[in-house]
């Protein structure tokens, strides 16, 4: 009896002795497009006891501001889920741990998406893991399809569909909208604009990223599609100065048609919104073809942090057919091909058009990306707001022109 | 302080100590303990940051990796920034309406609460609430108010009848920038009403009254008796009043985001973005040591301009 529980206050005692040495806490941020998966991911991690994560969702348009700013003090996080485009932006400058050997560790490496690993490679040392995958889709209302007389399974496959759906939309009246995009968000603009360019055959940057390629005919068109349903008055007037507050919330709203959006829509609709009916289609060009842009996260690991084991706990979680299969359950699509199929299985086929859009996808790559295209002032957003609410064509080749002269003189100027 | 002088061990003669030496030099110390809290905070919170500013300056130093000397680099590029200039000229506009419609909104609302009568407790309260909002706070819900979709200016004025269709005000640059020039009267010109109030209230009444009795008129008392009386608070609203417009920020962010078409973006603005976006701090320093030299010569001429004449 006294020595039962004498073994057994021993074993409580190793147990609580070795969970003490070895289970560690490290922090992380994500950016706020991750609100949806990234809270239950490392709520589930932390429920298996061990190593805890401890999470900061930071404003999408405050994150590389913010991280530069708690670097220079010393206050970074140990890890931050990163928008691959800035991987090489913050390899390149030496804030973040080359975990080229943690990658290798992995038995699945070969298995998770290359556009993200391409990204997140510097050179020749792997900085950034695939975390989370976006990719750009159209979503359409199928009530008001209904309402309009349209046929609610069947969502646009080209430019004059779309112009089609949202007047009939349109029409209904009574604070309903055919169509809304942000236009006053480069971000938004890049994810769910460019795609139209790109499935109609055209691009926006040439020769690497090193010239700027804005006065293209598919350009025009593109620009002509939106400006023409905002001169139809089938886009809400407060488009013209959503910086992006409204980009998925305009839609869920339910009184708007046809919006160009992302995978990570799919999600938060599902969860926050469960009575919208709604359809999830590719990105159409001019007249017919599809695209998107593939986006989403790297996890990356900041160059002082001294948690890597925990962080590896934590990544090899994320990468388990469990934590796959709460990132796809949450909005990201799964970034691990082996399990992907195991993790997205259950799930209606609204998810499976988007996983098929990551892999039609592009991701646009500069160096200057922030400048060029996500600034709220940059030339991207400047050109597309005044050319998508344009009186005159003049106006249109005028905004195009300034637009290119300042995209090319900036790419210059960091070269 | 004041002491401090006298106490320099080179002024006083050697060996032949002045009577009452001991005391004063420690009333000396004594000095310089006292304001010494006050002025570590402005060696650590205002002069070591400006040093760092002006040695940014002159490097290239971006958000993340490692600076580079390159002397006056950022400054003569500074002379070729048309956008630079472009948005200091529009600083210099919003200053202009902000302190005109400030001003004058706050010397009225001081005149008419200036003497105690019933409820002026109340109309003071309601007139310096807003200003107890911080400016990011009043600008979401002016950014919320002006929202042509769910705010309300937009649905009111097509209640009223005042426009057929649904009007984006913040979609073109004279509605947009009046707006916001609106909302920075209403929620600051109680705080210079309290500034001008009281200059008003230190005006003795006797010369009012004696002013009354020569027979001056209302608006000749407020011309020749309370305008020249009050120079002094209104030197001092109007020089806060100036350097708080010409660093005008917040509301131009949060409201307008710079636009439409980037024609609202302030200095500040400029210069956040140059630092904060473009990730260039050296420049962006730059920028602030030059902001920071204009305000120092246009608060040293409206000091001049509005010194008493006695003085000088």
């Amino acid at each position: 009896m006294k020595i039962t529980t004498l073994t057994g206050a021993l074993i409580l005692a190793a147990i609580g002795v070795s969970g003490a040495a070895k289970a560690d806490t490290f922090t992380m941020w994500v950016r706020s497009d991750g609100s949806e998966f990234m809270p239950k991911l490392v709520e589930a991690f932390n429920a298996k006891g061990g190593d805890q994560a401890e999470l900061q969702i930071v404003p999408v348009n405050e994150l590389v501001q913010k991280y530069a700013i708690a670097a220079a003090g010393g206050s970074a996080p140990d890890a931050l889920s990163l928008d691959l485009i800035y991987t090489p932006a913050f390899a390149s400058s030496g804030q973040l741990k080359d975990i080229t050997e943690l990658a290798k560790s992995l038995p699945y490496l070969d298995q998770l998406s290359p556009a993200h690993l391409s990204v997140g490679t510097f050179e020749g040392k792997i900085y950034g893991l695939p975390f989370s995958a976006d990719a750009s889709v159209l979503l359409w209302n199928k009530d008001l399809y209904r309402k309009a007389g349209l046929d609610p399974e069947k969502g646009p496959t080209n430019w004059a569909e779309i112009r089609e759906a949202a007047a009939a939309v349109g029409a209904l009246g009574d604070n309903t909208y055919g169509f809304y995009f942000s236009g006053n968000c480069g971000g938004c603009n890049i994810f769910t604009f460019t795609p139209l360019i790109w499935a109609s055959g055209g691009d926006i940057f040439a020769d690497d990223g090193n010239k700027a390629t804005l006065d293209t005919p598919e350009m025009h068109a593109a620009i002509d599609l939106y400006r023409g349903m905002v001169k139809d008055g089938v886009v809400p007037p407060g488009a013209q100065t959503d910086t992006g507050a409204n980009f998925f919330a305009a839609f869920a709203n339910g009184n708007i048609g046809v919006t160009p959006s992302g995978s990570f829509a799919i999600g938060a609709l599902n969860n926050q919104y469960p009575d919208l009916d709604y359809g999830v289609t590719l990105l159409p060009g001019q007249d017919g073809g599809v695209s998107s842009f593939a986006g989403g996260d790297n996890f990356v690991v900041s160059e002082g942090t001294d948690k890597i084991d925990a962080i590896k706990a934590f990544l090899e979680f994320a990468y388990s057919v469990e934590g796959q299969t709460i990132l796809s359950h949450n909005g990201s699509l799964p970034v691990r091909a082996d399990v992907a199929e195991a993790a997205l299985a259950g799930l209606d086929a609204r998810y499976l058009v988007s996983a098929k859009a990551m892999t039609v996808g592009r991701t646009p790559f500069s160096i200057v990306f922030n400048d060029l295209i996500n600034s709220s002032n940059g030339p991207w957003v400047t050109m597309l707001n005044r050319a998508f609410f344009a009186k005159d064509d003049a106006e249109v080749q005028q905004a195009i022109d300034d637009g290119q002269e300042e995209m090319q003189s900036i790419i210059d100027a960091a070269r | 302080m004041t002491n401090t002088t006298e106490i320099d061990p080179a002024a006083t003669p050697a060996g032949k100590p002045p009577p009452r030496r001991r005391r004063r030099r420690g009333s000396g110390w004594e000095g310089l303990i006292y304001v010494l809290p006050a002025a570590a905070l402005v060696i650590v919170f205002f002069m070591i940051p400006l040093g760092m500013t002006i040695w940014m300056s002159l490097h290239k130093w971006p958000l993340m990796g490692k600076p580079r000397w390159i002397g006056l680099d950022n400054y003569s590029r500074m002379l070729g920034d048309r956008d630079f200039w472009g948005a200091l000229g529009f600083t210099a506009q919003y200053t202009l309406a902000a302190t005109v419609g400030l001003l004058g909104v706050a010397l009225i609302l001081a005149l008419m609460v200036e003497r105690p009568s019933r409820g002026v407790a109340l109309y003071r309260t309601a007139y310096f609430l807003p200003v107890v909002t911080g400016f990011a706070s009043a600008s979401l819900l002016w950014a919320w108010l002006s929202n042509v979709d769910s705010g309300l200016f937009s649905p009111l004025a097509q209640m009223l009848g005042l426009t057929a269709q649904p009007v984006n005000i913040l979609a073109t640059f004279g509605p947009a920038f009046w707006s916001v020039t609106i909302m920075v009267v209403w929620k600051m010109a109680g705080f210079y009403m309290v500034i001008l109030m009281s200059g008003l209230q230190s005006i003795p009444t006797d010369y009012i009254e004696a002013a009354r009795i020569d027979g001056a008129k209302a608006h000749q008392r407020f011309r020749y008796i309370t305008l020249p009386l009050v120079r002094r608070p209104f030197a001092l609203a109007l020089i806060l009043c100036v350097s708080g417009s010409m660093l005008a920020f917040d509301q131009f962010y949060i409201i307008l985001s710079g636009g439409p078409q980037n024609r609202t973006v302030t200095a500040v603005y400029y210069i956040f973005n140059e630092s904060f976006v473009s990730f260039r701090l050296g420049y962006g320093s730059a920028l602030s040591v030059v902001l920071l030299a204009i305000l120092m010569v246009l608060s040293a001429i409206q000091l001049r301009l509005l010194r008493d004449r006695r003085e000088s």
